[in-house]
């Protein structure tokens, strides 16, 4: 979430929007909000529904991976990330800045 | 006597070539997670959940961005753990 942080100045330049997303309580994640410095929402699933219909619940852990889904204005996703992929990201804002995504 | 001991060996062997195989299709089968629902291409399924800003308990929609900003949905395993 911090890497996001670090890059919300030029992601919100691209009319982007960042929303993290757990399974933790809204209380817990403000929190680590807090803790962290992080600006933007951090969401909360709690019971994971959302999580399990995005197919990204995790068993082993009771919890979601680490994946990232940029959605486009016309609610497509256009590009996803998957663990450990998923810290990195410059993708993501990269994506943003072309310009198929800025109108 | 002698043949019989290296039949025993022989299937000795076997026996651990095949475990070993066998672990290491377990392995293989662990890491192999399920490949998310959504994929790139799709519409993002639409929800509502909730955070709190320190007062209240907020709604956020994703349809609500619809026409508006693009989302970056970032989903992460616990808080306090890693970045």
């Amino acid at each position: 979430m911090k890497n996001f942080q670090q890059n919300l100045k030029r992601l919100e330049a691209t009319d982007t929007q960042v929303l993290g997303v757990s399974m933790d309580s809204p209380f817990a994640n403000k929190a680590f909000a807090d803790q962290i410095g992080v600006t933007f929402p951090l969401l909360s699933d709690w019971g994971g529904d959302v999580t399990r219909q995005y197919g990204i619940y995790f068993d082993k852990y009771k919890a979601a991976r680490r994946v990232n889904f940029l959605i486009g204005k016309d609610g497509k996703v256009q590009e996803e990330q998957l663990d450990s992929e998923a810290i990195d990201p410059s993708k993501i804002v990269d994506a943003c800045e072309r310009p198929k995504l800025k109108d | 006597m002698t043949r019989r001991l290296s039949a025993a060996k022989g299937w000795l062997l076997a026996a651990i070539v095949l475990s070993s195989a066998w672990q290491l299709h377990a392995q293989n089968k662990k890491t192999d997670v399920a490949p998310p629902a959504v994929k790139v291409g799709d519409t993002a399924p639409d929800f509502k959940l909730h955070y709190f800003d320190g007062h209240d308990l907020k709604e956020v929609s994703l349809s609500e961005y619809r026409g508006k900003k693009n989302v970056v949905l970032a989903f992460y395993v616990f808080a306090f753990t890693g970045g």
